[in-house]
Formats: structure tokens, C-alpha cells, sequence
């Protein structure tokens, strides 16, 4: 684990969209269908440090991904997850529908409250109240038959780097592209 | 175990959801590419064949697609062809516009060593002189003609090897659609008042800063240089160019020391955007700069000392507050015409070796931080010397000669590339 086992040609990646993750993982895993292809590891409710998640979490360049579980606190050997309050829907491209909520953490270092923030940064997604508290409802002392507490977290380090290598201008490449507005183009015909 | 996946991208798609073609340009031009030219069966029909004189880029986009996951940029092989039998210029112009080269090549190293070049074009819509920048881009890999065993000396006698022979053959290329943050609304056509001009360079230059990937000062200054000294791209490396060599042979001689070195520093700047909220509270303390910097046109104190206490606060070695005392000459230098102390800063920040001091120009306060906190990279080299020497001269031969700030931005505004 920790590297994908799909075998596909140089060059993809596992990049998927909000809802990509929203649809085909977490709806397919709280529903105990199986996910194709199988990569994202269960971590369940993990106790690592966000730099202990390689080779135990899906990673693709600087982000990991695992499912676990919703939980009040997150905490891990080193610290613990604190919200940042902040949560947006997950729509689907198609319909607009909302298929999921995805929610951002923060880790931070020490105990809480007094824990010190770093820059790992956690996106946990689950999925719509209304889904879930169908389900929940169903509960019936058995703790493992509760699917609605799902989730797919993506866990990265926020260092304000752009990706060269992605679909952006490089700032460099913006200064460039200002200094033509200001020349006259002169493209010999 | 692995799970077998076979994919048949032009016919009916089976990328497994959530995979999409995301190749770091070592791929395109170490396997795709060069299985291209070496006409190897690639194993899958990933990037496929465009003639870029026949399709407009949304041409391409519908043409390009891989499966039916949405996707940001496309991928296609494109074979140059000549302009002019005789000539060395590609044509690419199409039915409704032209594609049109911007900035300088950027040279893609595999393992530090030296593999291609990526040339950045944008596409106009109409006919030249009159086209109209579009928001599509285009990233055009092409590989190293001669593919160079390392050793220094070789190196600038392969750069010129591969210019000359740049203008023909296979190249891979990504197109995009340019997102436009804050750059938009500040976009002024050829403006003709010098306020409009310098609003418009203050706030790309702290735009240039928030996200800086591989932005440095001396790439920027080398650009204008080039662009008012010599006008062909193709004379980067020509040895006996004023501006230019010092930068080459610092690059080449060095393996990537001052080029990446600076660049791990920009890394640790915080930065200006606060994307997707997911930056801390320390960042909103960068907003009120960029709204300042946009409205006053006399910026030099405000936002140079903004920007040392919010860096005093934010960053914890003293690179960042060193790149931030640049930024702000930067922006001082494009206002108020070349100050005493901006290029002795940029030519000593190149350098990182003592021969600054012994040239005896009228540094100041800044040199000898910034010497401490670079004194990681090493590079010395007779040849620099006088380069720089050539750099000072002309630097203050302007100074000289213009007390208005006309003459350097002009220069660089007239220019072609």
C-alpha cells in the first residue's frame, strides 16, 4: 500500500475530482460496494501523525489518501486535527446535486488546546446529513454495521507552491506575458 | 497484486475514476517523446498527432480528450514545420489566429541533467499585428538535439547545437486555459500614461511573488536585459553577449546551485493568496499590500516596511526577509528609475562570492546580510567577473543618464522578442 496498484501507462495519476471522490469511493464504500479499482487504504480512525500517513495512506505526489471514520476528535500520538470551520458541499458536475460535504483541519502539535498549527492540512469528506441520517437511523447496537460515518480524508502539506508542471502559468511566465501586452506584436506576415 | 487495467483512450475510455494524465514534463519528454521520435509503438494512444496549422485550440481540446473525466489541459505531438523553406521560423499560425512564443525557454533537467526545453506560446486570435490575446497557452517540450554526457564544457556547445536545429521536428506539447486572478481586471492595453504603466507593473510584480515557483529576480532583470540588448532568444548562448553570459556560464558551471538555490528561498516565502482558505491567519496580514500597492503610486517606504515586519513576524530564517527587502527594490527600481543600490544587490546576490566586495561599488546596509545568507553556494569564475564589471558599467551608465524614469522601461516596452 501506499502506491497505487493500477497499472497504467507513465504520466497518470491519481488526481481525482471532489465528487470523483465523493461518488465513486466514499458513496461505493459506505454502501459496501467494492471500489475499482481498490486504492484507497482504511485506515479506520487512524492514530497517525500526518507525516507517518506514507506508506500506510494512498500517496500521489504530496497528498495521501485513506478512508476512515467520523469522530469528534482526532487526535494522534503527536497532536491532533483542530477544524478550521470551514465546510463546503461536494456538487455533483452534472446534476448539481450536493453528493457530499467536505470539511478542513488543520494539525497541530501538542495537546488542546494549546497545540502549536503546522501546515498539514486534512480535507475530509463525507457524505450529505440527509444520506446519513437515514441510515444512522438504522443503528442497532452494532457499531460496525454503521456505514454513514464514512469518510475519505486527503491529507497534504500547504506550502503555497504552485505546480510547475500543472495547468498554471508560472509567475515568471505572467511578468513574461504582461511585458507583450505592452509591446506592439510584431509578428512578421 | 497488481490489478491489470487496460485502457483504450481514443476508442471507449477505462481510466479508472479518479486517475487522469498528469505527466511531469521528465515523462513527456523522456518517454513519450523520445519514443516518438524513435518511432517506438507507444504503448497506448495517450498524446496524439495534431497539425497545429489546421485546429484551433478548442479544436484541440475536443480532439485531445482523454475518456470523459473533465480535465484542465491536453496533450498532443506536433511536428514543426519551417515557415519559409530557407528561414528558421516555425509557422504556426491557424485559420483564426496565430500562436505566438512569450518569455524565454525554460530548460527541463532530468536528475540535474540537462534533457529539453519548454517554450511558452500564447494563441491571438486574428491576424498579426492586430491579434487578440486569448487565455490559451501552450507548453511546447522539444528534446535536446544532442543528448550531452554532463561535463561542463560540453554544455554551451550543445546549447548552441540545439538552437540551431530548433526550428524542425517532433515536439510534445500541453495546452491550458490561463486562469486570471487578480491580473484581469488590471490588464491595461498599451497604456499610454506612465501611472497606468507603473500600476499595472507594481501589481504584476507582487503577483509575481505570491505564488513565486521559479521566479527570481535576476531572471526577471536578465529578461529585461534581453529584451533591450538582444532581441533573438537564440543568443542565449553566445558567449560574447554582454549580458547574458555571466548568467549562463553561472548556471551551466555550477549545476543549478544559484538558480535553485534562490528558488528553495522562494519557496519559504508565505504567500500572498490565501487559496481555498486553507492558509493560516497569518496570511491575512499580506492582503492589505497588494490593495496598497495597486493604489499608491509612491509605494517605497509603505510597503517596504509592510513587508519586513509581516516577514519579521511570518518567516523564521532570514532568507525570506531578505527576499522581501528585494521585492521591494524591484518595484522601487521599475518607480523611481535604477537606485544605487538595486543592481549592486542583484549582481551580488548572483555572485554569492567576495569578489562583490572587492569590485568597490557603492554597496549598502543590505550586502552583507545577504552574503550571510548565502554563502551555501560557491561560485566563482574569472569570466563572471567581467561580466559583471560589464553589468555595473551599463547599469550606471543609465543611472547616469536618465534621471527620469523613461529610458529603462522604455527600452524594455519597445522591444520584441
Amino acid at each position: 500500500m501506499g502506491d497505487n496498484n493500477v497499472n497504467l501507462p507513465p504520466g497518470f495519476r491519481f488526481y481525482p475530482t471532489d465528487e470523483e471522490l465523493v461518488v465513486h469511493f466514499l458513496h461505493r464504500k459506505a454502501a459496501l460496494l467494492p471500489c475499482h479499482p481498490d486504492v484507497i487504504p482504511d485506515l479506520d480512525l487512524y492514530p497517525y501523525d500526518p507525516w507517518e500517513l506514507d506508506g500506510k495512506a494512498l500517496a500521489e505526489g504530496n497528498q495521501w489518501y485513506f478512508f476512515s471514520r467520523r469522530t469528534q476528535n482526532r487526535i494522534t500520538s503527536n497532536g491532533y486535527w483542530k477544524s478550521m470551520g470551514i465546510e463546503e458541499p461536494v456538487n455533483a458536475s452534472t446534476s448539481n446535486k450536493k453528493v457530499g460535504i467536505k470539511k478542513y483541519f488543520v494539525f497541530h502539535v501538542g495537546e488542546a488546546p494549546a497545540g502549536v498549527k503546522t501546515s498539514w492540512i486534512m480535507q475530509e469528506y463525507r457524505l450529505p446529513d440527509s444520506a446519513s441520517s437515514s441510515r444512522s437511523s438504522k443503528r442497532k447496537g452494532n457499531p460496525k454495521t454503521d456505514y454513514s460515518k464514512w469518510v475519505v480524508c486527503r491529507v497534504y502539506e500547504h506550502d503555497g507552491d504552485d505546480d510547475d508542471n500543472g495547468t498554471e502559468l508560472s509567475c515568471l511566465d505572467e511578468v513574461f506575458l504582461s511585458l507583450d501586452d505592452l509591446d506592439e506584436i510584431s509578428l512578421p506576415n | 497484486m497488481p490489478e491489470k487495467m487496460s485502457i483504450s483512450v481514443n476508442g471507449q475510455s477505462q481510466v479508472p475514476p479518479g486517475f487522469r494524465f498528469h505527466p511531469t514534463e521528465e515523462e513527456l519528454l523522456q518517454y513519450y517523446l523520445r519514443k516518438k521520435v524513435a518511432y517506438d509503438k507507444i504503448d497506448l494512444d495517450v498524446i496524439r498527432d495534431v497539425d497545429l496549422n489546421k485546429l484551433e485550440p478548442w479544436d484541440i481540446q475536443e480532439m485531445c480528450k482523454i475518456g470523459t473525466t473533465p480535465q484542465n489541459d491536453w496533450y498532443f505531438f506536433s511536428h514543426k514545420d519551417k515557415k519559409y523553406p530557407t528561414g528558421t521560423r516555425t509557422n504556426r499560425a491557424t485559420a483564426a489566429g496565430f500562436w505566438k512564443a512569450t518569455g524565454r525557454d525554460k530548460v527541463i533537467y532530468s536528475n540535474s541533467k540537462r534533457i529539453g526545453m519548454r517554450k511558452t506560446l500564447v494563441f491571438y486570435k486574428g491576424r498579426a499585428p492586430h491579434g487578440q490575446k486569448s487565455d490559451w497557452i501552450m507548453h511546447e517540450y522539444r528534446l535536446d538535439d544532442n543528448t550531452v554526457t554532463n561535463s561542463d564544457t560540453n554544455i554551451v556547445s550543445n546549447v548552441m547545437g540545439s538552437e540551431t536545429g530548433q526550428e524542425e521536428g517532433w515536439v510534445v506539447c500541453r495546452i491550458f486555459k490561463k486562469k486570471n486572478h487578480l491580473i484581469k481586471t488590471l490588464d491595461s492595453p498599451r497604456s499610454s500614461s506612465m501611472n497606468e504603466l507603473l500600476e499595472t507593473r507594481s501589481s504584476r510584480t507582487t503577483h509575481m511573488f505570491d505564488s513565486c515557483n521559479e521566479g527570481s529576480l535576476e531572471q526577471i532583470l536578465e529578461e529585461m536585459g534581453n529584451r533591450s540588448s538582444c532581441k533573438e532568444e537564440n543568443n542565449e548562448g553566445n558567449q560574447s553577449e554582454r549580458f547574458l553570459p555571466h548568467i549562463d556560464t553561472g548556471n551551466n558551471n555550477n549545476n543549478n546551485n544559484n538558480g535553485f538555490y534562490y528558488v528553495d528561498r522562494f519557496l519559504k516565502l508565505p504567500s500572498l493568496e490565501s487559496p481555498n482558505s486553507t492558509s493560516t491567519n497569518s496570511q491575512s496580514c499580506y492582503q492589505p499590500i497588494i490593495s496598497d500597492m495597486v493604489a499608491n503610486q509612491d509605494l517605497n517606504n509603505l510597503v517596504y516596511n509592510q513587508m519586513v515586519e509581516s516577514s519579521s513576524i511570518s518567516t523564521s530564517g532570514g532568507g525570506g526577509l531578505t527576499n522581501w527587502a528585494a521585492l521591494d527594490r524591484l518595484v522601487a527600481s521599475q518607480l523611481n528609475g535604477p537606485s544605487p543600490t538595486t543592481f549592486g544587490y542583484c549582481n551580488s546576490t548572483d555572485h554569492h562570492d567576495d569578489h562583490d566586495q572587492d569590485q568597490g561599488h557603492d554597496h549598502d546596509l543590505q550586502l552583507p546580510t545577504i552574503r550571510s545568507s548565502s554563502t551555501s553556494s560557491t561560485t566563482s569564475s574569472s569570466s563572471q567577473m567581467a561580466n559583471y564589471n560589464n553589468d555595473i558599467d551599463l547599469w550606471s551608465f543609465a543611472r547616469s543618464s536618465t534621471s527620469s524614469l523613461e529610458l529603462p522601461i522604455c527600452h524594455v516596452l519597445n522591444a520584441d522578442i
